[in-house]
């Protein structure tokens, strides 16, 4: 007599997942030339009523003006672009430096829980601070280069990764410990295999927040007091009335913004697949 | 196998919280490569007694010995099973089938082979590289099984692994494990409260009453293997058993009840 195993009949997976993208896709190609059109008409519009002095284009700009002092002065004369760097610069340093502390901090906290209950009214004292108000100690212990902009930009990012971390951690499935524990595994390597990556699809939203908030921090400063960098292009320019300008660098920090969260979006869905 | 995997309990006592008696005096022993299921009424303390085996739950009163050692959570000779199947999403099928013996430092080669082996006896020969979000329940309870018989453990300890399966998927898993069982004799401790399963898979059936739990009856069950779990649900000796601990699994329930009022 003999006990059959029954295959599973279950669909095969990767005509699962092309019929999934498909559709996405199909709904995708559908919407853009629409979001497209959406935004020419509005320029269209903001043209029009800016030309016609509806609203006096010293407040709005002209999109035309905009579009010429954003391909001039990022392509051409290139001024810019110096600034690109500075603000890029800042932010990835802030960025970098923000999140390592926090990680650290944070898996430090869930690691020895004493810690966490020890530092957590400081911390949250720190946190609840508005940063912008440190600008100025900044700028006095940091000068006006581009550290005290790194120690805006970090102060933030600090402390939304050290919360994600601490987060993640915590969300770590206690069946999945049970388990581990019951197969055998040390403390060592129930750390590392399951509380870390389990750790790391909240650490990834945290990282992508304190990302933006780095350059959040960088332009508050530059903005401020500094030589270089778009924040301190801004404020001339809105301090001289070259709204146009004004409104190219906006234009530019809006693509900058969205291009950094993409790349980390990017990134994150190469490195957590299983998702 | 150097460890023969004989699981004495004498005498044990458990308090939920130092109050609530959870279990009264509950002695058994599976002896080596036998199939013991414990059958009882939620809340009996069958999930407890289990967990005091596998060394998660810390004992208070009474003796538990695996091969003459104290349990502890980790021991070699212990594979234990959830009822969840509990795969590491982040881990393919394969990674988590190997993953008990990844723990236990066996070298890769050698766990690999093991895993591939028994993913191909579970029927999952073609999903080694699938994520868990990519397999149906019955699937992942496959994994499961995978992962927890290749393990070289003498002992299993399986807490009601296949209470969350539906009635069909349920009936292939346990087909399935007792061809996995029967390859090469276990000791097992199987908590159920499906009756039927009880009496198709074990040796015995221990059943316990309700809070505090008590054994009140140990049947053992002579039907002889290999045994089909479908053949087996038109043998009248399988419902003569299966009426004969149903009263007992009663008796437990509406004693304890009268007791309390």
């Amino acid at each position: 007599m003999s006990m059959t195993i029954a295959k599973p009949s279950v669909r095969v997976r990767s005509a699962a997942n092309a019929g999934k993208r498909l559709r996405w896709n199909s709904i995708g190609s559908a919407i853009w030339p629409w979001q497209l059109l959406t935004l020419i008409v509005f320029g269209l519009l903001w043209e029009y009523v800016a030309a016609n002095r509806i609203i006096d284009p010293l407040f709005i700009g002209t999109p035309s003006r905009i579009l010429s002092f954003f391909f001039t002065e990022l392509f051409v004369t290139g001024s810019l672009a110096s600034d690109v760097l500075w603000t890029l610069a800042g932010t990835g340093i802030a960025f970098g430096l923000g999140s390592l502390a926090g990680i650290a901090t944070g898996l430090l906290f869930v690691s020895f829980p004493a810690t966490e209950k020890f530092c957590d009214p400081f911390f949250a004292a720190l946190n609840a601070l508005p940063r912008i108000a440190l600008a100025p100690l900044f700028l006095l212990w940091f000068g006006l280069g581009i550290g005290s902009k790194i120690a805006l930009g970090f102060s933030l990012t600090y402390f939304i990764v050290l919360s994600s971390t601490v987060a993640g951690a915590r969300s770590v499935d206690r069946d999945f410990l049970t388990l581990a524990r019951t197969l055998g595994a040390s403390r060592t390597k129930i750390f590392l295999r399951i509380t870390l990556v389990s750790a790391v699809p909240t650490l990834f939203s945290g990282l992508r927040l304190g990302l933006i908030y780095s350059l959040l921090g960088v332009i508050a400063g530059e903005i401020i007091a500094a030589q270089h960098g778009l924040g301190q292009q801004l404020s001339y320019l809105a301090g001289t009335f070259q709204i146009d300008g004004v409104f190219a660098v906006l234009l530019l920090l809006a693509l900058l913004g969205s291009g950094l969260t993409y790349g980390m979006s990017a990134l994150e869905s190469r490195l957590i697949r299983w998702r | 196998m150097a460890a023969s995997g004989l699981i004495a309990v004498e005498g044990l006592n458990h308090t939920f919280g130092g109050k609530v008696n959870a279990l009264e005096d509950v002695s058994f022993t599976v002896a080596p490569g036998e199939f013991v299921s414990i059958v009882g009424p939620s809340g009996c303390g069958k999930t407890t007694a289990l967990n005091i085996v596998a060394g998660l739950v810390p004992l208070e009163h009474g003796t538990v010995t695996i091969d003459g050692a104290t349990p502890r959570a980790g021991r070699h000779d212990v594979a234990y099973m959830l009822a969840r199947d509990c795969l590491f999403p982040w881990l393919t099928a394969l990674e988590n089938a190997e993953l008990g013996n990844a723990f236990r430092d066996m070298p890769k080669e050698e766990r690999r082979a093991k895993a591939i082996q028994l993913l191909d006896s579970v029927g999952l020969r073609d999903f080694k590289n699938a994520y868990s979000k990519e397999l149906s329940h019955g699937m992942r309870q496959r994994v499961a099984l995978a992962r927890t018989f290749s393990m070289p453990s003498p002992c299993l300890l399986m807490d009601e692994p296949f209470g969350a399966l539906d009635a069909q998927t349920k009936l292939q898993l346990e087909s399935l494990l007792l061809e996995l069982w029967s390859r090469e004799r276990r000791s097992v401790i199987f908590i159920t409260h499906d009756l039927n399963e009880a009496v198709l898979m074990s040796d015995r059936v221990i059943v316990m009453s309700a809070r505090p739990g008590r054994i009140v009856a140990d049947i053992p069950i002579p039907l002889e293997r290999p045994r089909s779990v479908r053949s087996l649900q038109k043998d009248p000796r399988f419902h003569e058993l299966y009426a004969q601990i149903w009263e007992k699994l009663e008796y437990g329930v509406f004693d304890t009840n009268m007791a309390e009022q």
